[in-house]
Protein backbone atom coordinates (compact mmCIF):
# COMPACT_ATOMS: atom_id res chain seq x y z
CA UNK A 1 0.00 0.00 0.00
CA UNK A 2 1.42 3.36 -0.99
CA UNK A 3 1.59 6.09 1.57
CA UNK A 4 -0.73 8.96 0.63
CA UNK A 5 1.84 11.69 1.27
CA UNK A 6 4.16 10.04 -1.25
CA UNK A 7 1.47 10.06 -3.86
CA UNK A 8 1.17 13.80 -3.94
CA UNK A 9 4.84 14.36 -4.62
CA UNK A 10 4.88 11.87 -7.47
CA UNK A 11 4.37 13.13 -11.00
CA UNK A 12 1.18 12.08 -12.74
CA UNK A 13 1.15 8.51 -13.84
CA UNK A 14 1.90 7.99 -17.50
CA UNK A 15 1.76 4.35 -18.57
CA UNK A 16 3.10 5.10 -22.04
CA UNK A 17 6.45 5.83 -20.42
CA UNK A 18 6.69 2.30 -19.02
CA UNK A 19 8.97 0.21 -21.18
CA UNK A 20 11.09 -1.83 -18.81
CA UNK A 21 10.16 -3.48 -15.52
CA UNK A 22 11.57 -1.91 -12.39
CA UNK A 23 14.91 -3.06 -11.02
CA UNK A 24 13.27 -4.41 -7.89
CA UNK A 25 11.68 -7.13 -10.02
CA UNK A 26 15.05 -8.84 -10.41
CA UNK A 27 15.52 -8.76 -6.63
CA UNK A 28 12.06 -10.25 -6.25
CA UNK A 29 12.91 -12.98 -8.76
CA UNK A 30 16.10 -13.65 -6.80
CA UNK A 31 14.17 -14.06 -3.56
CA UNK A 32 11.61 -16.32 -5.21
CA UNK A 33 14.37 -18.45 -6.71
CA UNK A 34 15.98 -18.82 -3.28
CA UNK A 35 12.92 -20.81 -2.24
CA UNK A 36 13.99 -23.59 -4.58
CA UNK A 37 17.14 -24.09 -2.45
CA UNK A 38 19.88 -25.99 -4.24
CA UNK A 39 18.13 -25.51 -7.57
CA UNK A 40 18.54 -21.77 -7.29
CA UNK A 41 20.45 -21.32 -10.59
CA UNK A 42 17.90 -23.33 -12.53
CA UNK A 43 15.11 -21.18 -11.19
CA UNK A 44 16.90 -17.86 -11.32
CA UNK A 45 18.53 -17.92 -14.77
CA UNK A 46 15.28 -18.17 -16.78
CA UNK A 47 13.69 -15.50 -14.60
CA UNK A 48 16.75 -13.27 -14.97
CA UNK A 49 16.67 -13.65 -18.74
CA UNK A 50 12.97 -12.86 -18.69
CA UNK A 51 13.68 -9.74 -16.68
CA UNK A 52 16.47 -8.67 -19.06
CA UNK A 53 14.36 -9.06 -22.20
CA UNK A 54 11.00 -7.93 -20.84
CA UNK A 55 9.57 -4.98 -22.73
CA UNK A 56 6.22 -3.26 -22.30
CA UNK A 57 4.46 -0.94 -24.66
CA UNK A 58 1.30 0.89 -23.71
CA UNK A 59 -0.36 2.86 -26.48
CA UNK A 60 -3.75 4.42 -27.07
CA UNK A 61 -5.56 1.27 -28.04
CA UNK A 62 -3.76 -1.58 -26.38
CA UNK A 63 -0.82 -3.00 -24.55
CA UNK A 64 1.88 -5.36 -25.71
CA UNK A 65 4.63 -7.16 -23.88
CA UNK A 66 7.47 -9.31 -25.16
CA UNK A 67 10.23 -11.36 -23.59
CA UNK A 68 12.52 -14.30 -24.20
CA UNK A 69 15.85 -15.00 -25.85
CA UNK A 70 15.62 -18.45 -27.37
CA UNK A 71 11.86 -18.67 -27.43
CA UNK A 72 10.44 -15.23 -27.89
CA UNK A 73 6.94 -14.43 -26.77
CA UNK A 74 4.93 -11.39 -27.67
CA UNK A 75 1.43 -10.68 -26.44
CA UNK A 76 -0.76 -7.92 -27.75
CA UNK A 77 -4.18 -7.09 -26.52
CA UNK A 78 -6.52 -4.17 -26.85
CA UNK A 79 -7.98 -2.41 -23.84
CA UNK A 80 -11.53 -2.86 -25.10
CA UNK A 81 -11.22 -6.64 -24.95
CA UNK A 82 -10.20 -6.81 -21.31
CA UNK A 83 -12.68 -8.85 -19.29
CA UNK A 84 -11.31 -8.69 -15.79
CA UNK A 85 -8.24 -7.26 -14.12
CA UNK A 86 -6.64 -9.00 -11.17
CA UNK A 87 -4.16 -7.24 -8.95
CA UNK A 88 -2.21 -9.69 -6.83
CA UNK A 89 0.41 -8.89 -4.23
CA UNK A 90 2.04 -11.50 -2.10
CA UNK A 91 3.87 -10.52 1.02
CA UNK A 92 7.32 -10.23 -0.60
CA UNK A 93 5.85 -8.11 -3.39
CA UNK A 94 4.22 -5.84 -0.81
CA UNK A 95 7.53 -5.33 0.95
CA UNK A 96 9.20 -4.42 -2.32
CA UNK A 97 6.32 -2.31 -3.59
CA UNK A 98 5.67 -4.62 -6.50
CA UNK A 99 2.49 -6.25 -7.77
CA UNK A 100 1.26 -8.52 -10.51
CA UNK A 101 -1.45 -7.06 -12.71
CA UNK A 102 -3.08 -9.95 -14.53
CA UNK A 103 -5.34 -9.15 -17.45
CA UNK A 104 -7.91 -11.57 -18.76
CA UNK A 105 -9.75 -11.60 -22.04
CA UNK A 106 -12.62 -13.86 -23.01
CA UNK A 107 -10.40 -16.69 -24.22
CA UNK A 108 -10.74 -20.29 -23.18
CA UNK A 109 -7.80 -20.47 -20.84
CA UNK A 110 -8.35 -20.15 -17.14
CA UNK A 111 -5.04 -18.39 -16.63
CA UNK A 112 -4.53 -14.74 -17.38
CA UNK A 113 -3.54 -13.73 -20.89
CA UNK A 114 -1.05 -11.19 -19.68
CA UNK A 115 0.67 -10.72 -16.33
CA UNK A 116 2.32 -7.37 -15.97
CA UNK A 117 5.04 -7.62 -13.37
CA UNK A 118 7.52 -5.13 -12.06
CA UNK A 119 5.46 -1.96 -12.31
CA UNK A 120 5.90 0.13 -9.19
CA UNK A 121 2.67 2.09 -9.33
CA UNK A 122 0.50 -0.92 -9.99
CA UNK A 123 -2.62 0.61 -8.44
CA UNK A 124 -2.50 3.47 -10.87
CA UNK A 125 -1.75 1.15 -13.77
CA UNK A 126 -4.74 -0.95 -12.80
CA UNK A 127 -6.98 2.08 -12.63
CA UNK A 128 -5.63 3.28 -15.98
CA UNK A 129 -6.46 -0.09 -17.55
CA UNK A 130 -9.83 -0.04 -15.82
CA UNK A 131 -10.69 3.30 -17.33
CA UNK A 132 -9.83 1.98 -20.80
CA UNK A 133 -11.98 -1.09 -20.30
CA UNK A 134 -15.30 -1.65 -21.96
CA UNK A 135 -18.11 -0.24 -19.89
CA UNK A 136 -16.00 1.82 -17.53
CA UNK A 137 -16.72 5.18 -19.09
CA UNK A 138 -20.28 4.83 -20.24
CA UNK A 139 -19.34 5.14 -23.88
CA UNK A 140 -20.49 1.68 -24.71
CA UNK A 141 -23.68 2.93 -26.28
CA UNK A 142 -23.05 3.73 -29.92
CA UNK A 143 -23.39 7.50 -30.06
CA UNK A 144 -24.94 8.83 -33.23
CA UNK A 145 -23.41 12.09 -34.39
CA UNK A 146 -26.37 14.41 -34.49
CA UNK A 147 -29.61 12.55 -34.14
CA UNK A 148 -31.30 12.13 -37.49
CA UNK A 149 -34.76 13.50 -37.88
CA UNK A 150 -36.66 10.67 -39.43
CA UNK A 151 -38.21 12.23 -42.49
CA UNK A 152 -39.26 9.63 -45.07
CA UNK A 153 -37.47 11.50 -47.83
CA UNK A 154 -34.26 11.42 -45.82
CA UNK A 155 -34.01 7.67 -45.99
CA UNK A 156 -30.65 7.02 -47.69
CA UNK A 157 -32.12 4.38 -49.98
CA UNK A 158 -34.84 6.74 -51.22
CA UNK A 159 -32.28 9.44 -51.75
CA UNK A 160 -29.97 7.12 -53.68
CA UNK A 161 -32.89 5.87 -55.79
CA UNK A 162 -33.88 9.44 -56.60
CA UNK A 163 -30.30 10.20 -57.61
CA UNK A 164 -30.22 7.10 -59.81
CA UNK A 165 -33.51 8.01 -61.46
CA UNK A 166 -32.41 11.58 -62.02
CA UNK A 167 -29.11 10.43 -63.52
CA UNK A 168 -30.95 7.94 -65.73
CA UNK A 169 -33.27 10.66 -66.94
CA UNK A 170 -30.34 12.96 -67.62
CA UNK A 171 -28.34 10.31 -69.48
CA UNK A 172 -31.27 9.39 -71.70
CA UNK A 173 -32.04 13.03 -72.47
CA UNK A 174 -28.34 13.70 -73.19
CA UNK A 175 -28.25 10.67 -75.49
CA UNK A 176 -31.27 11.96 -77.40
CA UNK A 177 -29.80 15.45 -77.67
CA UNK A 178 -26.54 14.28 -79.27
CA UNK B 1 -14.52 -12.19 33.99
CA UNK B 2 -15.99 -12.53 30.53
CA UNK B 3 -15.75 -8.75 30.05
CA UNK B 4 -12.04 -8.95 30.80
CA UNK B 5 -11.58 -11.82 28.40
CA UNK B 6 -13.39 -9.84 25.76
CA UNK B 7 -11.26 -6.78 26.42
CA UNK B 8 -8.06 -8.82 26.30
CA UNK B 9 -9.02 -10.54 23.09
CA UNK B 10 -9.80 -7.14 21.58
CA UNK B 11 -6.34 -5.91 22.53
CA UNK B 12 -4.68 -9.01 21.16
CA UNK B 13 -6.63 -8.68 17.94
CA UNK B 14 -5.75 -5.00 17.60
CA UNK B 15 -2.10 -5.93 18.18
CA UNK B 16 -2.22 -8.58 15.46
CA UNK B 17 -3.79 -6.05 13.13
CA UNK B 18 -1.09 -3.52 13.94
CA UNK B 19 1.63 -6.03 13.09
CA UNK B 20 -0.14 -7.04 9.90
CA UNK B 21 -0.68 -3.53 8.65
CA UNK B 22 2.75 -2.24 9.62
CA UNK B 23 5.04 -5.13 8.78
CA UNK B 24 3.03 -7.17 6.36
CA UNK B 25 1.53 -4.15 4.61
CA UNK B 26 -2.04 -5.36 4.84
CA UNK B 27 -4.24 -2.42 3.83
CA UNK B 28 -6.77 -1.43 6.48
CA UNK B 29 -9.15 0.48 4.24
CA UNK B 30 -11.45 -0.85 1.54
CA UNK B 31 -10.07 -0.63 -1.99
CA UNK B 32 -10.88 2.50 -3.94
CA UNK B 33 -12.72 2.31 -7.21
CA UNK B 34 -12.61 5.22 -9.62
CA UNK B 35 -16.08 6.29 -10.60
CA UNK B 36 -17.66 9.08 -12.52
CA UNK B 37 -18.53 12.06 -10.38
CA UNK B 38 -21.95 12.17 -8.79
CA UNK B 39 -22.32 8.42 -8.47
CA UNK B 40 -21.97 6.59 -5.23
CA UNK B 41 -19.51 3.82 -4.52
CA UNK B 42 -20.74 1.25 -2.05
CA UNK B 43 -18.17 -0.79 -0.15
CA UNK B 44 -19.14 -3.50 2.26
CA UNK B 45 -17.92 -6.59 4.06
CA UNK B 46 -19.60 -9.97 4.22
CA UNK B 47 -22.56 -10.17 6.60
CA UNK B 48 -21.98 -11.00 10.26
CA UNK B 49 -23.71 -14.31 9.54
CA UNK B 50 -20.72 -15.25 7.40
CA UNK B 51 -18.44 -14.97 10.44
CA UNK B 52 -20.80 -17.17 12.44
CA UNK B 53 -20.97 -19.63 9.55
CA UNK B 54 -17.17 -19.87 9.39
CA UNK B 55 -17.00 -20.25 13.17
CA UNK B 56 -19.58 -23.02 13.13
CA UNK B 57 -17.50 -24.91 10.59
CA UNK B 58 -14.47 -24.21 12.78
CA UNK B 59 -16.12 -25.64 15.91
CA UNK B 60 -17.26 -28.76 14.07
CA UNK B 61 -13.76 -29.31 12.70
CA UNK B 62 -12.19 -28.57 16.09
CA UNK B 63 -14.46 -31.05 17.83
CA UNK B 64 -13.70 -33.80 15.31
CA UNK B 65 -9.93 -33.33 15.35
CA UNK B 66 -9.58 -32.81 19.10
CA UNK B 67 -11.78 -35.83 19.79
CA UNK B 68 -9.52 -37.96 17.58
CA UNK B 69 -6.40 -36.66 19.35
CA UNK B 70 -8.01 -37.29 22.76
CA UNK B 71 -9.08 -40.85 21.91
CA UNK B 72 -5.68 -41.79 20.43
CA UNK B 73 -3.89 -40.26 23.42
CA UNK B 74 -6.16 -42.17 25.82
CA UNK B 75 -5.52 -45.49 24.05
CA UNK B 76 -1.74 -44.93 24.17
CA UNK B 77 -1.93 -43.83 27.80
CA UNK B 78 -3.78 -47.01 28.78
CA UNK B 79 -1.58 -49.41 26.82
CA UNK B 80 1.83 -47.75 27.27
CA UNK B 81 1.76 -45.26 30.18
CA UNK B 82 5.33 -43.89 29.78
CA UNK B 83 4.90 -43.39 26.05
CA UNK B 84 1.53 -41.77 26.71
CA UNK B 85 2.99 -39.32 29.23
CA UNK B 86 5.74 -38.36 26.78
CA UNK B 87 3.17 -37.76 24.06
CA UNK B 88 0.91 -35.71 26.35
CA UNK B 89 2.68 -32.42 25.65
CA UNK B 90 2.72 -32.69 21.81
CA UNK B 91 -0.86 -33.93 21.89
CA UNK B 92 -1.97 -30.89 23.88
CA UNK B 93 0.06 -28.68 21.55
CA UNK B 94 -1.61 -30.06 18.44
CA UNK B 95 -5.00 -29.89 20.11
CA UNK B 96 -4.75 -26.21 21.08
CA UNK B 97 -2.28 -24.20 19.01
CA UNK B 98 -3.69 -24.75 15.49
CA UNK B 99 -7.18 -23.93 16.78
CA UNK B 100 -6.08 -20.55 18.10
CA UNK B 101 -4.35 -19.74 14.82
CA UNK B 102 -7.32 -20.83 12.75
CA UNK B 103 -9.73 -18.88 14.95
CA UNK B 104 -7.62 -15.77 14.46
CA UNK B 105 -7.37 -16.45 10.74
CA UNK B 106 -11.16 -16.62 10.44
CA UNK B 107 -11.48 -13.17 11.99
CA UNK B 108 -8.72 -11.80 9.79
CA UNK B 109 -10.27 -13.33 6.70
CA UNK B 110 -13.57 -11.70 7.59
CA UNK B 111 -11.97 -8.33 8.19
CA UNK B 112 -9.85 -8.31 5.04
CA UNK B 113 -12.62 -9.22 2.63
CA UNK B 114 -14.08 -6.20 0.90
CA UNK B 115 -16.60 -5.79 -1.86
CA UNK B 116 -16.90 -2.50 -3.68
CA UNK B 117 -19.73 -1.75 -6.07
CA UNK B 118 -19.96 1.32 -8.24
CA UNK B 119 -22.51 2.05 -10.92
CA UNK B 120 -20.26 0.54 -13.59
CA UNK B 121 -18.08 -2.05 -11.98
CA UNK B 122 -17.23 -4.09 -8.93
CA UNK B 123 -14.00 -4.75 -7.13
CA UNK B 124 -13.36 -7.61 -4.74
CA UNK B 125 -10.43 -7.85 -2.37
CA UNK B 126 -9.65 -10.90 -0.31
CA UNK B 127 -6.94 -12.81 1.50
CA UNK B 128 -4.07 -11.73 3.73
CA UNK B 129 -0.83 -13.27 2.54
CA UNK B 130 -1.50 -12.96 -1.15
CA UNK B 131 -3.86 -10.04 -1.48
CA UNK B 132 -6.00 -10.54 -4.52
CA UNK B 133 -8.08 -7.78 -6.06
CA UNK B 134 -10.44 -8.44 -8.93
CA UNK B 135 -12.04 -5.73 -11.03
CA UNK B 136 -14.92 -6.46 -13.39
CA UNK B 137 -17.08 -4.00 -15.29
CA UNK B 138 -20.77 -4.88 -15.49
CA UNK B 139 -20.53 -4.52 -19.25
CA UNK B 140 -18.48 -7.73 -19.35
CA UNK B 141 -20.69 -9.79 -17.05
CA UNK B 142 -22.30 -12.82 -18.68
CA UNK B 143 -24.36 -14.25 -15.86
CA UNK B 144 -24.95 -13.79 -12.17
CA UNK B 145 -25.78 -16.76 -9.97
CA UNK B 146 -26.67 -17.11 -6.31
CA UNK B 147 -25.65 -20.19 -4.31
CA UNK B 148 -26.88 -21.10 -0.85
CA UNK B 149 -26.31 -24.24 1.16
CA UNK B 150 -28.51 -25.41 4.03
CA UNK B 151 -26.09 -24.13 6.67
CA UNK B 152 -25.75 -20.84 4.86
CA UNK B 153 -29.53 -20.53 4.79
CA UNK B 154 -29.59 -21.06 8.57
CA UNK B 155 -27.25 -18.11 8.95
CA UNK B 156 -29.11 -16.10 6.33
CA UNK B 157 -26.23 -15.68 3.93
CA UNK B 158 -25.56 -16.63 0.31
CA UNK B 159 -22.81 -16.45 -2.26
CA UNK B 160 -23.23 -14.39 -5.41
CA UNK B 161 -20.93 -15.31 -8.26
CA UNK B 162 -20.53 -12.94 -11.16
CA UNK B 163 -19.14 -14.62 -14.23
CA UNK B 164 -17.52 -13.13 -17.28
CA UNK B 165 -16.86 -14.78 -20.62
CA UNK B 166 -14.09 -17.30 -21.04
CA UNK B 167 -13.21 -20.76 -19.84
CA UNK B 168 -12.10 -21.46 -16.36
CA UNK B 169 -11.94 -25.22 -16.21
CA UNK B 170 -13.87 -26.83 -13.41
CA UNK B 171 -13.63 -23.89 -11.10
CA UNK B 172 -15.91 -21.61 -13.01
CA UNK B 173 -19.09 -22.18 -11.05
CA UNK B 174 -18.33 -20.57 -7.77
CA UNK B 175 -17.09 -23.79 -6.26
CA UNK B 176 -13.47 -24.72 -5.89
CA UNK B 177 -10.96 -22.23 -4.69
CA UNK B 178 -12.65 -18.86 -5.06
CA UNK B 179 -9.51 -16.75 -5.10
CA UNK B 180 -7.97 -18.75 -7.90
CA UNK B 181 -11.06 -18.77 -10.01
CA UNK B 182 -10.65 -16.63 -13.04
CA UNK B 183 -13.41 -15.16 -15.12
CA UNK B 184 -15.50 -15.04 -11.98
CA UNK B 185 -16.01 -12.65 -9.13
CA UNK B 186 -17.33 -14.31 -5.99
CA UNK B 187 -19.19 -12.21 -3.45
CA UNK B 188 -19.18 -14.56 -0.51
CA UNK B 189 -21.44 -14.59 2.52
CA UNK B 190 -23.74 -11.61 2.03
CA UNK B 191 -27.11 -11.29 3.68
CA UNK B 192 -28.79 -9.41 0.84
CA UNK B 193 -27.70 -11.61 -2.07
CA UNK B 194 -30.90 -11.02 -3.99
CA UNK B 195 -30.57 -7.26 -3.72
CA UNK B 196 -27.04 -7.47 -5.10
CA UNK B 197 -28.14 -9.76 -7.88
CA UNK B 198 -31.00 -7.44 -8.80
CA UNK B 199 -28.65 -4.47 -8.64
CA UNK B 200 -26.20 -6.05 -11.07
CA UNK B 201 -28.92 -7.43 -13.34
CA UNK B 202 -30.64 -4.05 -13.55
CA UNK B 203 -27.35 -2.49 -14.58
CA UNK B 204 -26.83 -5.23 -17.12
CA UNK B 205 -30.24 -4.54 -18.60
CA UNK B 206 -29.59 -0.83 -18.79
CA UNK B 207 -26.66 -1.34 -21.09
CA UNK B 208 -27.57 -2.68 -24.50
CA UNK B 209 -24.19 -4.12 -25.36
CA UNK B 210 -23.42 -5.98 -22.13
CA UNK B 211 -21.97 -9.43 -22.49
CA UNK B 212 -20.96 -11.09 -25.71
CA UNK B 213 -24.30 -11.95 -27.30
CA UNK B 214 -26.25 -10.08 -29.94
CA UNK B 215 -27.12 -6.56 -29.08
CA UNK B 216 -30.73 -6.15 -28.21
CA UNK B 217 -33.09 -5.23 -30.97
CA UNK B 218 -33.52 -1.51 -31.19
CA UNK B 219 -35.79 0.49 -33.50
CA UNK B 220 -34.39 0.21 -37.02
CA UNK B 221 -31.85 2.89 -37.56
CA UNK B 222 -29.77 3.49 -40.62
CA UNK B 223 -26.04 3.48 -40.17
CA UNK B 224 -25.82 6.83 -41.93
CA UNK B 225 -24.90 9.99 -40.18
CA UNK B 226 -26.83 13.18 -40.75
CA UNK B 227 -23.85 14.66 -42.58
CA UNK B 228 -23.83 11.81 -45.08
CA UNK B 229 -27.54 12.14 -45.68
CA UNK B 230 -27.20 15.88 -46.11
CA UNK B 231 -24.50 15.29 -48.74
CA UNK B 232 -26.69 12.78 -50.56
CA UNK B 233 -29.52 15.28 -50.54
CA UNK B 234 -27.21 17.92 -51.99
CA UNK B 235 -26.15 15.56 -54.80
CA UNK B 236 -29.78 14.85 -55.61
CA UNK B 237 -30.65 18.51 -55.68
CA UNK B 238 -27.62 19.31 -57.83
CA UNK B 239 -28.56 16.72 -60.44
CA UNK B 240 -32.18 17.81 -60.35
CA UNK B 241 -31.36 21.51 -60.93
CA UNK B 242 -28.58 21.10 -63.50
Amino acid sequence: MTIPSDDQSLPTFDPTSIERPDESLVRYYGLVSLLSGPFFPFAFIPLYLKYMTLRYKFDDSGVSMSWGILFRREIHLTYRRIQDIHLTRNIVQRWMGLATVAIQTASGSSGPEMSIEGVLRADELRDYLYRQMRGARGESEPTMTGSIQVIPSDDPLTLLREIRDLLQEKCSSDGRAS
Amino acid sequence: MSVRVEQASKWIYAGVWGILSRWFRVPEHPPALPSSSGTSVESFKPAIGFLKYLKFQFWVGLFAIDLTIFVVELIILVNAPTMGLLLLVPALFFAIVPDVIIYLAIHLRYDTTWYVLSDRSLRIRRSIWIIHETTITFENVQNVSVHQGPLQRWYGIANVSIETAGGGGQQSHGEGNPWQTSHCGLIEGVADAHRIRELIMSRLKQSRSAGLGDEELTPARSGWTSEQIATLREIRDLIATS
